[in-house]
């Protein structure tokens, strides 16, 4: 039997708002304000130009118009802000929420129909904040005889990887949140995660589809771990370095991949096993084995993973355009001052304006091409989506096994003949500067 | 070369259609035109008249309550039961008129078939979704209002595809 | 012993030894059952060695509703709403074949355009169903793109289906005696513009789906279903075509005005996969030229339909009538007994048929190619349980 709704009025939306807003500030003046000061008693306050950075001093350097941009500008150098929001986790996050969303609308443009319209004014553009209040509100069900500590922390570990492996990609120079000299065996040793974390939770969920989804998993990431090493190593031998900033500051002449397409061409194939994208996608075969080893997630868990899935889609490509396309360098299009003649000009407002020791040109020139190029590789990935069916198990192994290693090593030769010919490399005609 | 070429061709013919318009139709902002006014059927030619099977409408003034729909849906759907009305017809000299359930219609059209007297019509109206079962049983009387539909969309076909409007 | 009953033998031995290693825990039972994306609704329980595929149990009646039984409680055109719902998408042919076997029991004969239309609706209604499953096959196989195409250019036909007789699916159109109502006015414009945008659309499916590595890939070579074998087994339909048997109830036996109409038995060699999902798109391309012809010859104007009574009796006998639907052979046997109700409809569809070729062809091969072999033998387990 169907109710009839109730009708709207909107001096009850005014008053509900109201008592929200009181609410929260009941709230925050009785409890987190205490919080606050409680924490301020034995936080030690950062230094900033030879004074501790009370709240005081902040806000009267905020207000202050000449000396906001120097503190505006030390924050964004902190770990925090680098690790949090750019070039780390929210930047990522961002840049995965646009992947979701244009991958709905070009495959729906593709199947020539709509995809979602309706979230959101433009074109359904809310609709990924929308399932995720969905996500969150439903009941995790957790099956019985379900191993409870793994099922439970196997999608945070799962998210904390791909995290990680974006913590790895510098997006200009110097804007990287972990700078490690071994940066790109980093980043393959945290890959070989996540068929360890696919295995656990598929045998936590005691299930048979998971389990059969998890094995498949397994013998999918493992096979194509060895090209994708092996696809990266005549970039190593090029640029003389693991560290992937200097990989990618080798490239300002020409770009690897150039001089190795079919490198390319395997890396890319391997990232699209290691994504578990179509046509890779076994382990969550959805006619076969229902949803593989996702088939026990629900709720927040399968928001997790499908969070951690395209942070991960994110690292992938940003390696690939670090490793073959030249990472961030593309011709200078951003001017070098925002408004020109505003760094030597007296007026504060103008300076502030102009962002003028914030804003750097080749910094922004970087992050631009950077981000280009990356949805330029996620786009094809996401095209390939939408020809492909799916591939079998035992195809798929005798392609990782036999077929992309052969590959590697012709194009391994053909790096090592140009090195050795004198042509590139270090003691080359052609030097990176 | 015969795989790379297949996966060539593939996506070239994906990316192809990226730039074909559309097909969806956009109900409810679009709705869809039909042609003529919905199913009739001619008793003495024998056949029907082609179109959309939506909603009956019953025509009071030609209705004898012979109860030959109600027998005609005793075997499919059992949706149509006679009931008493309050208006007085020359034909009619029982008073009672076909109610339709629309909770068990399954929208055949054999009821217009079996009517001898042209007075049972189907319509081009197929919004009947309600709150509550009840509603859904349409008495003559509300059987006897036209239906206003205007859509107005349709299938065009031209040289960048196949779109609704 | 022929090569069928030799493998019967080794299945009956297989067997047996399943039973000893299922109490040995070496083989996985996997029940893929009516809750599962891959299956409809209809359950197998397979057992597993590993990756293969050792023993296969159909388990069928899910959607038993008992049509056969409805009838007997319902004169003859009370039966039509109900008998079309078997075969939701393909009305016209299961209500073809049934108004077929009335009219001979009854001893009418329907006017030449009432013949056509009857014709016309049929394989339209064949190519709606066609597409419906290349759908369905796309995304067993995980290709989301082959399932949007066929969805969306079924819409085509599906309007040109609203136009004539009222209803987008289950028309209830084509009645003993003849059909319902004439073409509306324009229909034959509208049709032929259609179905021959229609045709142009099939042709990109080769591009993104049949000439497709992957795809072939995945087919060809799996489930191999031997010419013999297909004869002794009695699958119908396209797999029968596909194991090299040009059969087509329209060419052996034709019904109606299809002796007039001049098109190719599409039949292959291969006898895999590949051939049973090829066939019904070369069929579609058939049925696209067949429409053509039927609106070219059809009269221009004439009676649609005999005027039988509705509570008619039916003469006491029995007829037996066949008709080549979108998945087979499908045959009605009505025997009547002088009553106004007929005392017994046997239906024979063609999906309960093929349901003996999967546990033939599923064993001894692997989990990864059961989506592609149970979709490509055309079941539709509403049809089958009837």
């Amino acid at each position: 039997m169907g109710s009839i709704t109730p009708d709207f009025r909107f001096g009850n939306l005014v008053g509900s708002i109201i008592q929200l807003v009181l609410v929260i500030l009941a709230i925050v003046t009785v409890l987190i304000l205490p919080m606050i000061f409680f924490a301020l008693f034995f936080v030690p306050l950062p230094v900033v130009n030879g004074q501790v950075l009370t709240p005081y001093l902040f806000f009267s350097m905020v207000v202050d118009p000449s000396r906001t941009l120097p503190i505006v500008k030390f924050l964004m150098h902190t770990a925090l802000f680098k690790a949090a929001i750019f070039p780390g986790f929210l930047f990522a996050s961002l840049i995965a929420a646009a992947t979701i969303f244009i991958e709905r609308k070009l495959l729906a443009k593709m199947q020539l129909r709509v995809g979602p319209l309706y979230a959101g004014k433009v074109e359904g553009i809310f609709q990924l904040l929308a399932d995720g209040l969905k996500l969150i509100s439903k009941e995790i069900i957790v099956p019985s005889g379900a191993d409870k500590p793994i099922f439970w922390l196997a999608p945070v570990m799962f998210v904390s990887t791909s995290a990680a492996v974006v913590s790895l990609i510098p997006v200009a120079y110097g804007w990287v949140v972990a700078d490690l000299d071994v940066g790109l065996i980093a980043a393959f040793a945290l890959l070989g995660f996540f068929p360890l974390i696919a295995l656990l939770y598929s045998w936590a969920s005691n299930s048979k589809y998971p389990f059969l989804g998890g094995l498949r998993a397994l013998h999918q990431m493992i096979a194509f771990e060895i090209p994708f090493f092996l696809s990266a190593l005549p970039v190593v031998i090029l640029s003389g370095s693991l560290n992937l900033t200097e990989i990618a500051r080798s490239q300002n002449i020409f770009w690897n991949i150039f001089v190795m397409p079919i490198n390319a061409f395997v890396f890319y194939i391997s990232s699209l096993a290691e994504l578990e994208r179509i046509p890779f996608d076994l382990p969550e075969a959805e006619s076969e084995i229902v949803a593989g080893w996702l088939t026990e997630t629900s709720g927040m868990i399968f928001g997790l993973i499908q969070l951690g899935s395209y942070l991960k889609l994110y690292a992938l490509s940003a390696l690939f355009v670090i490793l073959f396309l030249g990472g961030w360098y593309g011709p200078q299009i951003f001017p070098h001052e925002l408004i020109p003649g505003a760094s030597s000009s007296n007026i504060s407002l103008l300076k502030i304006i102009a962002l003028d020791g914030l804003y750097n040109a080749v910094t922004v020139n970087s992050i631009f091409w950077f981000t280009i190029k990356t949805f330029g590789i996620i786009l094809l990935m996401l095209i390939t989506r939408g020809v492909n069916p799916r591939i079998r198990i035992d195809i798929l192994l005798h392609t990782g096994w036999y077929k992309l290693i052969v590959l590697t090593f012709i194009n391994l030769f053909v790096v090592l003949t140009l090195i050795y010919g004198g042509i590139l490399g270090p003691g080359g005609i052609i030097l990176p500067k | 070369m015969n795989t790379a070429s297949g996966f060539i061709k593939a996506l070239e013919s994906g990316t192809k259609h990226l730039f074909i318009k559309r097909f969806t139709l956009r109900y409810p902002e679009q709705k869809l035109k039909f042609d003529g006014d919905g199913y009739q059927f001619d008793p003495k030619r024998g056949v029907g008249i082609a179109g959309l099977r939506g909603r009956h409408i019953l025509f009071h003034d030609k209705c004898t309550g012979c109860q030959l729909c109600a027998i005609a849906c005793e075997g499919i759907a059992e949706a149509i039961g006679m009931v008493k009305i309050d208006e007085h017809w020359k034909q009619n000299k029982k008073s009672i008129m076909p109610q339709i359930d629309y909770g068990k219609c399954v929208f055949c059209g054999l009821c217009v078939d079996a009517c001898p007297f042209y007075a049972l019509y189907m319509t081009n109206d197929y919004e009947l979704s309600s709150f509550t079962k009840s509603s859904l049983i349409y008495t003559p009387s509300q059987l006897a209002v036209k239906p206003r539909y205007d859509g107005d969309v349709e299938i065009k076909i031209d040289s960048k595809g196949a779109n609704h409007g | 012993m022929s090569n069928l009953e030799e493998k019967i033998d080794e299945a009956k031995k297989l067997s047996m030894q399943i039973v000893k290693d299922t109490e040995d825990d070496r083989l996985m039972t996997l029940s893929v059952g009516p809750q599962h994306p891959g299956s409809g609704h209809f359950r197998f329980v397979i057992k597993l060695d590993g990756d293969y595929i050792v023993n296969v149990d159909p388990d069928p009646g899910y959607v038993h509703r008992g049509h056969e039984k409805m009838c007997e409680y319902r004169n003859y055109f009370q039966n039509l709403p109900q008998l079309e719902r078997p075969a939701l998408h393909d009305s016209s042919n299961i209500l073809y074949s049934y108004c077929l076997a009335v009219e001979d029991l009854v001893g009418i004969h329907v006017p030449r355009r009432g013949q056509f239309i009857r014709a016309i609706a049929s394989e339209l209604d064949r190519l709606v169903y066609t597409q419906y499953w290349l759908a369905i096959y796309g995304i067993f196989l995980g290709h989301s793109t082959m399932f949007m195409w066929p969805a969306g250019d079924r819409e085509l036909i599906i309007d040109l289906f609203e136009r004539f007789s009222g209803h987008r699916v289950t028309h209830c159109f084509s009645i003993p005696g003849g059909v319902r109502n004439d073409f509306p006015y324009n229909f034959k414009e509208k049709c032929l513009t259609q179905v021959n945008y229609f045709e142009k659309r099939l042709k990109e499916y080769e591009h993104i789906f049949y000439n497709n590595p992957l795809f072939r890939q995945r087919t060809e070579g799996v489930g191999i279903l031997p010419k013999e074998d297909a004869i002794k087994l009695g699958v119908t339909g396209s797999v029968l075509r596909a194991s090299g048997v040009p059969y087509d109830i329209r060419k052996v036996e034709p019904y109606d005005i299809y002796d007039e109409i001049d098109f190719k038995v599409q039949h292959m060699k291969t006898c895999d996969s590949f051939a049973r999902s090829y066939i019904p798109y070369l069929d579609m391309v058939e049925s696209c030229h067949i429409i053509r012809q039927l609106l070219d010859k059809m009269p221009e104007s004439g009676d649609v339909r005999v005027k039988l009574q509705g509570n008619m009796k039916g003469p006491p006998g029995e007829s037996f009538k066949r008709v080549e639907s979108g998945r087979g052979a499908l045959g009605y046997h009505i025997v009547s007994d002088g009553a106004s109700r007929p005392y017994r409809v046997k239906i024979s569809t063609p999906s309960f048929r093929n349901l003996i070729a999967l546990s033939y062809l599923l064993v001894g091969s692997k989990l990864g190619d059961m989506p592609s072999i149970y979709w490509s033998l055309n079941y539709w387990p509403i049809e089958a349980d009837r």
